[in-house]
């Protein structure tokens, strides 16, 4: 077996081995799904269709959440002492930050999915080739940000760290993403955030497939928040595609430098040694 | 035989705490080697640094050739380890646990299957393959780490304080295991321990304090070097040994009528109980323990 898929594979057995956790995310998703999607309906006036439109929004924060959140299970391995065990491996750095990615993405699409599913039962319309699209995207994305995620585990070190920052993170990009407020509606002296924000090129690109907006031209695009016209210069929901995937690459090679140093895991050595006086000096 | 780990000039520092000094020393192959010290000597900070888990500050250490710090993977390779604290993943069976960490070594897969089973029988685990690790109790738990860190066949085996936590019985075996497993597989096994019985039967033992070495020989030898034997013996009349003694400047002890003095070596009491056959109705020779040598050594008891 090849590293990867060993890490993959253990990563998905532990993650339905804790059944409360499945449930109460599916059941998250959807909850989610049902208020957002009832609850802004009313800020999506002036557009085609609201619903589909809104939807596919919240289906594709929800990967979002969820990759980052499964992150934290970096966390637990830390603090369970496992992480030393693969750190000591002969596994490469870059196997070792794939397996974790992958894992994360894999199980944040297969919510997605679900999530998708549920969408499509409340009114999204699209067929069995856009629903393959966007199964791909929303892989593509969620590796991207599990990535990030993943990044954020190593550096926060602990859980409520970790929640903290992700939350304080999370909670603005989402709103500020075009996701649930469509951009055209955003105040202009947010625009420049709205433009920095990687979740408004991942919104971009799920939803042109989901709406099926191939047939709109850029300045339609523009006009329902698709595309973005910056100083000029048109950024289409391809190039969003594009972000993303660059975006995810950057944090993949930050979280391989990041399992790269030696001293990585001395949390659970400065514990370790009880008498060393390192631990206290830290 | 050879060198299969070489450290010289080790030195470790966080910030202004130095937590080994200017260490150096060579573990041959296929041998049971083992680092003796009280907690905080830098006996887990020199095992993590050769694992490549911590980075060192200065100097070079070499297993099987490769540089810990620059040839990490080669070594990562040659190396299996049984941390101080569990690192094993308890949501997963025993099983797994062992197949995981085939697939992290790359353990060929037509040898997976035996080589699990393998490893599992000599700790005794096998009828416990499928049970969670995190059922397990405290000895099981080390008995799979120590199967897990030898089934990719390791050239060296590390064991970070493997009897730490054991009751008694447990800790017998444990060791049994370890003793079985070096003999069965000509592995080289690097220990750290406090408990001095342990460190007994290894072929070489490095005693660290405050992060130096202060002896490093066999145990036997560090025994001649650092304490006597005492020997205790019982007279009908004490008075002609006593005098024996005094001749011989050989200080001892009185207690009724027995006598109690200490020599470098058992054979040196031997001239003087054989020329006092006659008086002497019983006699018991004790050999010093690496206890009093690491007493004579650092002035302290190992258990603090």
């Amino acid at each position: 077996m090849n590293p990867i898929t060993a890490i993959v594979q253990r990563n998905l057995l532990n993650y339905i081995r804790s059944k409360g956790r499945v449930f109460g995310a599916l059941f998250m998703s959807m909850f989610m799904l049902v208020m957002f999607s009832f609850l802004m309906k009313s800020s999506m006036s002036g557009l085609d269709a609201p619903m589909p439109y809104l939807i596919s929004g919240v289906i594709i924060m929800s990967v979002f959440q969820v990759s980052v959140n499964n992150s934290s299970d970096i966390l637990t391995d830390i603090s369970s002492g496992y992480m030393k065990e693969v750190l000591v491996a002969s596994i490469a750095r870059t196997q070792i930050s794939m397996g974790h990615i992958l894992s994360g993405a894999v199980i944040a699409t297969l919510q997605g999915v679900i999530t998708m599913i549920c969408g499509i039962v409340l009114g999204l319309r699209v067929g069995v080739l856009q629903i393959v699209l966007l199964a791909a995207v929303m892989l593509v994305s969620a590796m991207t940000f599990s990535a990030v995620g993943l990044f954020l585990a190593t550096v926060s070190r602990n859980s409520p760290a970790f929640q903290t920052i992700s939350s304080m993170i999370m909670m603005p990009l989402t709103f500020v993403s075009g996701a649930y407020i469509p951009t055209t509606m955003i105040p202009g002296f947010l625009l420049p955030i709205v433009y920095l924000n990687p979740l408004t090129y991942t919104t971009s690109i799920f939803r042109y497939i989901a709406l099926g907006a191939h047939t709109l031209t850029t300045q339609e695009l523009t006009a329902q928040g698709m595309a973005f016209s910056i100083g000029g210069f048109v950024i289409t929901p391809l190039m969003g595609l594009a972000i993303t995937i660059l975006i995810g690459a950057f944090f993949f090679v930050l979280c391989v430098r990041k399992f790269d140093r030696a001293d990585f895991s001395t949390i659970k050595i400065a514990t370790g040694m009880r008498g060393g006086g390192a631990a206290a000096r830290r | 035989m050879n060198p299969i780990i070489q450290v010289e000039h080790f030195s470790k520092r966080y910030g202004d705490f130095t937590a080994v000094e200017d260490i150096s020393f060579t573990v041959d192959e296929g041998s049971i080697f083992a680092f003796l010290g009280p907690n905080g000597a830098g006996k887990s900070t020199t095992i993590n640094t050769l694992c490549t888990i911590l980075d060192k500050t200065e100097g070079t250490l070499t297993i099987n050739g490769h540089d810990v710090s620059r040839e990490r993977g080669l070594v990562r390779k040659d190396i299996g380890i049984v941390f101080q604290d569990s690192t094993l993943d308890a949501q997963m069976t025993v099983e797994e646990n062992l197949k995981y960490h085939c697939a992290f070594y790359k353990v060929p897969k037509n040898e997976v299957r035996e080589r699990i089973a393998f490893a599992l029988d000599l700790v005794e685990l096998a009828q416990w393959r499928r049970a969670a690790v995190g059922s397990l109790s405290g000895g099981m738990k080390r008995r799979a780490e120590i199967a897990r860190g030898l089934v990719h066949d390791p050239k060296v085996l590390f064991l970070d304080e493997p009897t730490t936590g054991l009751d008694p019985q447990t800790r017998a075996n444990v060791w049994e295991y370890i003793q079985r497993l070096q003999k069965q597989k000509n592995m080289t096994i690097f220990l750290t321990t406090h408990y001095m019985d342990e460190a007994e039967v290894c072929s070489q033992v490095v005693i660290m304090d405050h992060g130096k070495i202060v002896a490093h020989d066999t145990p036997e030898n560090l025994k001649h070097q650092y304490t006597g034997t005492e020997v205790d013996v019982t007279c009908a009349q004490t008075e002609p040994l006593e005098s024996a003694l005094q001749e011989r400047d050989v200080p001892y002890r009185k207690d009724k009528n027995k006598l109690m003095f200490h020599t470098k070596k058992a054979s040196a009491a031997l001239e003087i109980l054989s020329a006092h056959r006659g008086e002497i109705m019983d006699f018991e020779v004790k050999s010093g323990t690496l206890n009093e040598v690491f007493l004579a050594i650092t002035g302290k008891e190992i258990r603090e």
